[in-house]
């Protein structure tokens, strides 16, 4: 998952990678002079937004600044609030799977934290501000997963989006089941009824749990103290899941198991969130609707197994038009960088407005993550987490040219290519310092060869005889 | 493995009926010296420019300006030559030779892992399974040290470490304590069950604990009164694990990286463990400020590697390779500078000579001197609780020094005498040195057939530089590496460590090479010998 295809662009100075950090840091900034896609209202030609500290204050034409704020002329760019991708599993260290039990609900993502995953730079370079971060498909109920604001620079914990819900990730399907699986462990279970069965197991494990802990609280007091129960961090989590603390990212394909899903869900109280891929949501967009679940799901992806074969490239926008929250997600470093050409998609596929395009990639988002008060449009008192293109985002030759997060610039192309021509500057300079040297030497020691000419009796007799064959 | 055991069938048997011989016993033949006339640095920062040092009985009798010297002591002038504490490895695991691992691979299917295959092994005792062999010990008396920790690193509970004094390979004798601290580490074994995630670890180390302190819960209840409660469930485990999740015992945490170290800092303080860090990844330098608030000492392992989650390895090679050649080998000066205290280990540079000559990087990037020294003596002694035995040359503690020819971490100078124990090694810059020129080069192959009833045949392949030897014996059953081996004349000896029934053993091998044939003895110290012959192959 590493990057490869940047990597042998990015040369020496090891300040590079933070030095974009620096750029602007002033308290207040005026983006003047660009076309303003707020994502909330209509789009503005030729306006400017004014940034105090980490937030927007205020969006228009004409706007003034006080004599000390960075004043950064856009000439007509394109500007729009930082994209929000809901599936992802960057910035996770030592794997994002835990494929040793069936349900592991215990492990939790925000403990494993890499902020320092160079994936996170190259998000920003795509115009990306806010992620939701998680575990893997592999089991019916995986672990907690965490919303990061991508403040590339800054600490795991700094990065960790302040009031977002937290999350679990569920999955249905082939994955946890694993029935194609040549190697790995033989476990239960082997077909979709068993991955429900498992979580309905789970469910009566947790009830039992909480009751057990009930009971022990009323008794607790007694004259003879009873033992209590022993503390299970996993059927904690899962007790918390049937209180309704998490938001809960399912994971499935086929309409059948997430029809199946919800019903289960309905049964014990849970409520879901949102289904991950959802790739046949629009067979069954009236019971999404009525159960109230989002999709985040891909543009164009689909086919690369069983389950997800009966799709097409119309799914988003033939759900999205049918009043079903949705998104359009990564799921991939990659394609992390390219969300708003992904958004371009279903347009072409689907129909969609270019408002409604968007509105996938950004505020649709932030609302499956909780955190629409915060990001996913361009208004005053949100946070300045704002992308700035050179064209319209929906543009296939469009490439984003500087992100902010919270009114720090962290990503300016400009300003990238300057500090790697700078470091190759530094490094062609230092080869030819090299080289000289070396000529230097060569030279100083052929000198010697033409005084040894005279043999010295005494090196010939320190030499060591050669014996053998 | 049967032929070979069969070979050294003689061999056990008489390690069986003989106590365990410590090598070369005229090392050992004087139990008082008196050094006199030599520079002691008491300990870094207290120097005697001209101080006696008397050692009885494996301990340091005196240690001052001057005194009587005893009229039973041996005496070792030591004038133009400096003495100093013995330097202390905070953290290795190469003498330790653990059992293959043999993992079934029908597991993969039924996923029905043991404990240890999990990396849950408390139990493992560093004691039982670490190898002093005098060639070892010798690769660490030629870089100063005289003491090393030895810990399991694999897994999540890796196992108990042992402090060893390096004077001999009887451990009974050489241990200084035993299962002092306990290691964890953050690596998933990435196939073998339950955890196989970094999460996952960290999960499976919230849960243990928290079973921990219930068990210690209920067993205090049941102690105090067995009436009306259900008795606790004995677990082996948790009772290895008991001393060090209550704080009688400290823990070290193995950190691969800055990010491992704030788990160990969050972990240690959240349970309230008594805990050392380990930064393996040496990364320290990084998480300053969170160290330096917890307090914790850290033992720093030398590899100046960067690790794969850093920034500096993921730009392509250059910024690699620069920040491997700048940043990382400043990791000691920063974190003294900071006045966070610290020792070093061996983990990632298990040849002393790479051990210490990254210590002298360090120094040449910023670390002074006598940190360093306080680092490899007065506190890593302190880190382990044994600051009243080891560390400096004072009287009443073990007498573990060094005297070289030059002051201690400079590159020109030269160990001459080791005390280990009390125990004088005298350290030769090349056996060959002091024998005759070598009038043979038998650098090749060689086919070795060893006479009598048990005769074997095997290869040798030898590489001969002027008076030095070095090379591998070559069986059907693996291979064995040796050094240190020395051409003089026409003769040849060298020394190759070999493990038999999971015994490391010592066998030496002379021979006088006459053209294309080498004709010896292999002896197997006091346990008797055999006859060899050698053929060149061309």
């Amino acid at each position: 998952m590493k990057p490869t295809r940047f990597n042998f662009l990015l040369i020496s100075i090891l300040v590079l990678s933070v030095s974009v950090i620096a750029v602007a840091e002033k308290d207040e900034i005026l983006l003047k002079n660009g076309n303003i896609i707020t994502i909330s209202g209509a789009d503005i030609k030729g306006g400017d937004i004014l940034i105090k500290g980490s937030k927007i204050e205020k969006i228009g034409k004409n706007i003034k600044a006080g004599t000390d704020a960075l004043v950064i002329d856009l000439h007509g760019k394109w500007v729009m609030s930082g994209i929000i991708d809901s599936h992802s599993h960057i910035a996770v260290e030592g794997g994002v799977n835990e494929t040793g039990n069936l349900m592991t609900a215990e492990v939790d993502v925000k403990d494993v934290l890499d902020p320092e995953d160079y994936n996170i730079f190259l998000a920003l370079a795509g115009g990306v501000t806010t992620i939701h971060t998680m575990h893997g498909s592999a089991n019916p109920i995986g672990g907690r997963g965490i919303v990061l604001k991508l403040r590339w620079g800054s600490t795991a914990t700094e990065m960790i989006f302040k009031g977002a819900p937290e999350t679990v990730k569920w999955a249905l399907g082939e994955n946890p089941k694993q029935s194609g699986f040549s190697m790995g462990k033989g476990r239960y279970p082997k077909t979709r009824m068993g991955v429900e069965a498992s979580i309905r197991a789970i469910f009566e494990e947790a009830r039992d749990y909480m009751k057990a802990w009930d009971d022990y609280n009323k008794k607790k007091d007694n004259k003879v103290k009873p033992l209590p129960p022993k503390k299970d961090i996993r059927l904690e989590v899962i007790a918390d899941v049937l209180r309704g603390k998490y938001l809960i990212r399912c994971h499935a394909y086929q309409a059948e198991e997430m029809l199946s899903i919800m019903k289960l869900c309905k049964e014990y109280g849970v409520k879901l969130a949102v289904f991950e891929h959802g790739l046949e949501g629009y067979r069954i967009t009236n019971e999404l609707i009525k159960y109230g679940v989002g999709v985040s799901t891909f543009a164009d992806f689909w086919a690369y197994k069983w389950e997800a074969f009966k799709t097409m490239p119309h799914s988003a926008a033939l759900m999205a038009k049918r009043g079903v929250l949705i998104a359009l997600n990564s799921d991939d470093a990659e394609r992390m960088r390219r969300l708003y050409l992904d958004a371009a998609k279903t347009i072409r596929f689907g129909g969609l407005s270019e408002n409604e395009a968007l509105r996938l990639i950004t505020i649709n988002p932030a609302k499956m993550l909780g955190v629409d008060k915060w990001v996913g449009t361009l208004e005053p008192g949100k946070d300045a987490d704002i992308a700035i293109f050179n064209g319209h985002p929906l543009d296939p030759y469009t490439f984003c040219e500087m992100t902010m997060v919270d009114g720090k610039v962290l990503f300016d192309r400009a300003k990238y290519f300057e500090d790697r021509k700078k470091a190759e500057e530094i490094k062609k300079q230092k080869e030819e310092r090299k080289k000289a040297e070396e000529m230097k030497k060569k030279e100083s020691e052929k000198k010697p060869d033409e005084n040894q000419k005279k043999p010295d009796p005494k090196s010939i007799e320190t030499q060591a005889p050669k014996g053998g064959n | 493995m049967k032929r070979r055991q069969l070979c050294f069938l003689l061999l056990l048997t008489l390690l069986v009926i003989l106590p365990a011989v410590a090598f070369s016993a005229d090392e050992a033949l004087h139990s008082v010296w008196a050094v006199k006339d030599c520079k002691v640095i008491v300990q870094p920062g207290r120097v005697i420019e001209k101080g006696v040092i008397i050692i009885r009985d494996g301990l340091i009798e005196y240690a001052g300006a001057n005194t009587v010297i005893p009229a039973d002591a041996e005496i070792i002038d030591g004038t133009g030559l400096t003495a100093y504490a013995g330097f202390i490895d905070a953290f290795g695991d190469s003498t330790l030779k653990m059992p293959e691992e043999k993992t079934d691979p029908s597991k993969a299917y039924s996923g029905d892992y043991s404990d240890r295959e999990r990396g849950i092994a408390p139990e493992i005792k560093a004691y039982d399974y670490a190898n002093l062999t005098k060639a070892g010990i010798t690769k660490f008396h030629k870089n100063g040290i005289t003491a090393a920790l030895v810990l399991p690193s694999k897994g999540i509970f890796t196992g108990q470490a042992s402090l060893f004094s390096l004077s001999q390979t009887v451990k009974e004798k050489a241990v200084i304590i035993k299962d002092n601290l306990l290691g964890i580490g953050f690596s998933a074994s990435s196939v073998t069950g339950y955890p196989d995630s970094l999460m996952g670890v960290i999960a499976f180390l919230k849960q243990e604990f928290a079973d921990l302190a219930y068990y210690i819960m209920h067993t205090s209840r049941w102690e105090k009164d067995m009436n009306g409660i259900s008795r606790p469930e004995y677990k082996a485990e948790f009772e290895e694990l008991l001393p060090f999740f209550t704080g009688k015992k400290q823990v070290v945490f193995l950190c691969r990286n800055q990010y491992d170290i704030i788990r160990a800092i969050k972990i240690g303080s959240e349970y309230k463990l008594k805990y050392l860090i380990c930064d393996i990844g040496g990364e320290a330098f990084r998480v300053i400020p969170e160290l330096k608030k917890s307090g914790v000492p850290v033992l720093l392992a030398l590899g100046f590697k960067s690790p794969s989650t850093s920034i500096y390895s993921q730009q392509g090679k250059d910024v690699r390779s620069e920040a491997e050649r700048e940043l990382y080998p400043s990791n000691a000066a920063r974190l003294a500078e900071a006045g966070i205290k610290f020792a070093f280990s061996s983990y990632s540079t298990p040849e002393p000579d790479k051990f210490l000559g990254n210590i002298m990087i360090a120094v040449e990037k910023g670390l002074a001197t006598e940190k360093a020294l306080r680092a490899l003596t007065v506190d890593a002694a302190s880190f382990f609780g044994v600051e009243r035995a080891l560390g400096t040359i004072e009287a009443g503690k073990i007498a573990n020094l060094v005297i070289s020819q030059g002051d201690p971490l400079l590159k020109e100078s030269k160990v001459k005498y080791v005390f280990a124990d009390g125990i004088k090694f005298d350290m030769k810059e090349k056996k060959a040195e002091e024998g005759e020129k070598p009038t043979v080069n038998v650098s090749g192959k060689w086919e070795v057939t060893t006479e009598g009833g048990m005769g074997m045949k095997y290869t040798l392949e030898l590489t001969q530089e002027e008076a030095t030897l070095s090379g591998k014996r070559i069986t059907q059953y693996g291979q064995d590496e040796f050094t240190d081996g020395t051409v003089s004349g026409n003769q040849i000896s060298f020394t190759i460590s070999i493990s038999a029934m999971g015994r490391m053993v010592d066998i030496y091998i002379s021979g006088v090479v006459e053209g294309d044939t080498i004709n010896g003895t292999i002896s197997f110290g006091a346990m008797g010998s055999a006859e060899f012959t050698g053929k060149r192959i061309p």
